[in-house]
């Protein structure tokens, strides 16, 4: 290199280096005056300034309390967030459309129980591995053996490669916002289906409140009943995907659980969401529901709950044939079309990561918690002592049962959307006494068997 | 020589106009034809979008219409579906014809109901969906507040078997009977004045004057407003979605509901596109039919 070159060289540099140091003051006057914190931005800001990330899931108290720290990410990332929550299948069908496009409107979705097989399998959602593998990307305190085995198994590939990360472990209890009601009857909090039956009995229509309550997804709501009954969703799964619902067991706890509904249900429950159930408990309308615990903590929690001092919860009853209460994961995927896939896992680092959670449990008492670190802290114990109760114990007890016999196996096969609607219908038509318990899922199986066969299932009839 | 100059400059104008069309031709094959198109040849195959290996698999063409045979549920969406249709249409005309007798007398105060009665038709359809939702919920609705204040216990009516349809009836007759009552209204207003004078001297009275004098005029826009309603019924799909979910159990599944229902909750898209296409096929029959009955209507004498 000659001299003069040398010069232009470093004449070029000193006259960069100048612009550099104006447009770095001017930018750092305006971030500051922005009241941005510096530090964090000069983290993220070439990476990811200017990325838009698109979120979706179906609503949830998580999100609920988790918007309230997006200013936080999108400070610390520079990218903008925008996160649309849907009701459960609003979402479910609008993503599972787009997932099947491969499409890139999506970078970070909810990797639903009931879709994760076909999600997963379908190849629909990004291998996570990669991305835990990869230090550069993920620090090893980041931890992701640090979630529980059991709410991790939906969000894995026959691989056993994580394909989402869970931010809820879903764990099914029942939960009474009138418990003096029940006590005041002379009754104690029902452990098994006839308890649960003399109970509201007893208390149905007391001080102008419903004994149940519950939301339409029946799917979700009644299997705990159908195999308590000795009932079962598929003969042998994820093997045999053959419907067992021609039963007497699962006509009788059809007619069971309809009863539950209409006879102590209050009106108009047959279109209720999750969150309108949640708001008659809340409100002090209807006492007993059996559903995971997320819609539960509310009613202890929530500043404009009725029902603080009178809440109480118990592991859900169980039937003649054992105690079946529902568990699940819902997680954090990235579709693989997303453009903003590297945006997407530093938004789901952070969502799920071990300070995050703990921010939830401490600040909102967030209770489906599914990292082993924290569920095993002192916080979360004291955050789920809820009127004086500890539920911690009941959410570990439900994660217990669900993990030995693996009878949630039903739920993961890529078919259960379609068989879950058949199971919703055939609820409502012995709800609405259209059929008899055993018409209506003889029914229901008739109609599972075809929509089977259409999805290349073998059925062993 | 000059024949030819004569013929040319009309055949250079009709060219002309062709190729002037060419866009709006290229515009509606890119946007109408080409996605039925599409319909039609993947109704022939099992498309799964679950299973890639579905597309374009003709091995049994006729294998999605054998199935449409055996699907029950199916079958009584085509039966939910000629009932909405019927009362919906029905009693669309009814009103809509009355509301317009009505509102076709010369009054100031009549002129400004006018634009009220329009209010649910220009609606964007979902918005009209949760107003009905709202409506039937029993613990938001003023009407079952009204009903229990006034010591009346109202079920829900979107979740009761013997009300859910006619949930839906009501809902969707709110929100279109101003649209037949428009058509009519200006048809009304375009009504020669001699025909019901000649009818006066005749010494028709009112019921007289209507049924032989102004139904018969209104023949052809009633059957066309008619028609309009009956392809609007069977598309009938925001009421459906949000108010009732097709529940409980099948009893206000319509057809296009369910046709959605096996594409986009259960990724059949074959199946779906050989529902679809017998709903398109019965659509245009239905109409054809109505019109080689009815007729198009005739002047009167």
């Amino acid at each position: 290199m000659s001299t003069d070159d040398k010069k232009t060289v470093t004449g070029t540099t000193s006259r960069i280096s100048r612009r550099k140091i104006i447009k770095t003051a001017g930018a750092a006057s305006v971030l500051a005056a922005s009241g941005m914190a510096f530090p964090a931005i000069t983290g993220y800001a070439k990476e990811f300034s200017g990325v838009t990330l698109q979120g979706a899931s179906f609503s949830s108290t998580f999100f609920e309390y988790l918007k309230g720290y997006f200013p936080e990410f999108e400070e610390q990332t520079g990218m903008k967030l925008n996160f649309v929550t849907n009701a459960f299948p609003v979402f479910n069908q609008r993503t599972d459309l787009e997932l099947s496009t491969k499409g890139s409107a999506l970078d970070v979705i909810n990797v639903t129980f009931i879709y994760s097989g076909r999600w997963i399998g379908a190849n629909w959602v990004e291998n996570l591995r990669p991305y835990v593998d990869d230090e550069n990307m993920t620090p090893p305190d980041w931890d992701w053996k640090d979630f529980v085995g059991g709410t991790m198994a939906a969000m894995s590939g026959a691989n056993g490669d994580p394909y989402a990360f869970p931010w809820e472990a879903g764990a099914m209890i029942m939960m009474a916002s009138r418990a003096d009601l029940i006590e005041k009857a002379g009754k104690k909090m029902p452990t098994t289906f006839s308890e649960l039956v003399d109970v509201c009995d007893a208390i149905h229509g007391q001080e102008r409140m419903a004994a149940f309550t519950a939301d339409k997804l029946h799917h979700w709501n009644f299997i705990p009943y159908l195999m308590g009954h000795g009932g079962g969703v598929f003969k042998d799964p994820p093997g045999n995907l053959t419907p067992t619902w021609d039963t007497p067991e699962a006509g009788k706890a059809a007619e069971y659980y309809a009863d539950l509904l209409t006879k102590y249900g209050p009106s108009g429950i047959l279109s209720f969401t999750d969150s309108q159930a949640m708001q008659t408990q809340k409100n002090g309308r209807a006492n007993i529901r059996t559903q995971a615990i997320t819609w539960g903590v509310p009613l202890a929690k929530d500043p404009d709950s009725k029902v603080k001092d009178t809440v109480r919860y118990s592991i859900m009853p169980g039937g003649p044939a054992g105690n079946f209460p529902g568990s699940n994961s819902h997680g954090f995927g990235i579709p693989v079309g997303s453009k903003n896939k590297k945006a997407a896992w530093e938004f789901i680092k952070w969502a799920v990561g071990k300070k995050m959670t703990k921010t939830l449990v401490e600040k909102h008492g967030y209770p489906s918690v599914c990292r082993q670190s924290i569920i095993s802290s002192e916080a979360f114990k004291e955050a789920m002592t809820l009127n004086g109760q500890d539920v911690a114990s009941i959410f570990l007890e439900v994660l217990k049962l669900g993990g030995k016999s693996g009878y949630m196996k039903y739920r993961t096969v890529p078919q259960f959307p379609q068989i879950g609607d058949k199971l919703n219908k055939a609820i409502e038509r012995v709800a609405t006494k259209q059929q008899s318990g055993m018409e209506s899922m003889a029914q229901a199986q008739a109609e599972a068997v075809g929509d089977l066969k259409k999805s290349g299932v073998k059925i062993d009839l | 020589m000059a024949a030819n100059l004569k013929r040319d400059p009309e055949d250079l104008r009709q060219k002309f106009y062709w190729f002037c069309l060419w866009p709006a031709f290229m515009v509606l094959i890119a946007v109408t034809l080409a996605p039925t198109i599409y319909l039609f040849v993947i109704s022939f195959t099992p498309l799964d979008l679950t299973r890639p290996e579905t597309s374009w698999d003709f091995s049994k063409p006729l294998g999605q219409y054998k199935i449409i045979w055996e699907d029950k549920r199916l079958h009584n969406s085509w039966w939910v579906q000629a009932k909405l249709s019927f009362w919906t249409v029905l009693i669309q005309m009814i009103l809509g014809f009355l509301f317009a007798l009505f509102l076709n007398v010369k009054s100031k105060l009549l002129e400004a109901l006018r634009t009220v009665f329009l209010i649910p038709m220009v609606l964007p359809p979902i918005v009209v969906a949760i107003i009905w939702k709202v409506l039937y919920t029993p613990d938001i609705s003023p009407f079952h507040w009204a009903a229990e204040g006034l010591g009346f216990m109202v079920p829900a009516l979107i979740t009761d078997p013997d009300w859910a349809l006619w949930a839906i009836i009501i809902a969707d007759i709110w929100e279109w009977f101003p649209f037949v009552m428009l058509m009519i209204l200006s048809a009304l207003q375009m009504m020669p004045e001699e025909y019901i004078e000649a009818a006066k001297i005749d010494g028709a009275n009112v019921w007289q004057m209507t049924w032989y004098v102004t139904i018969p005029y209104l023949k052809g826009v009633l059957i066309v407003a008619a028609l309009f309603r009956i392809v609007d019924s069977i598309k009938a799909f925001p009421l459906i979605y949000i108010l009732t979910d097709g529940g409980p159990g099948s009893l206000t599944e319509v057809t296009n509901y369910y046709s959605f229902m096996q594409a986009f909750n259960f990724s059949y898209l074959g199946y779906s596109s050989a529902i679809t296409v017998t709903l398109v096929i019965a659509t245009i029959l239905a109409s054809w039919g109505i019109i080689r009955l009815v007729g198009w209507g005739k002047p009167i004498d």
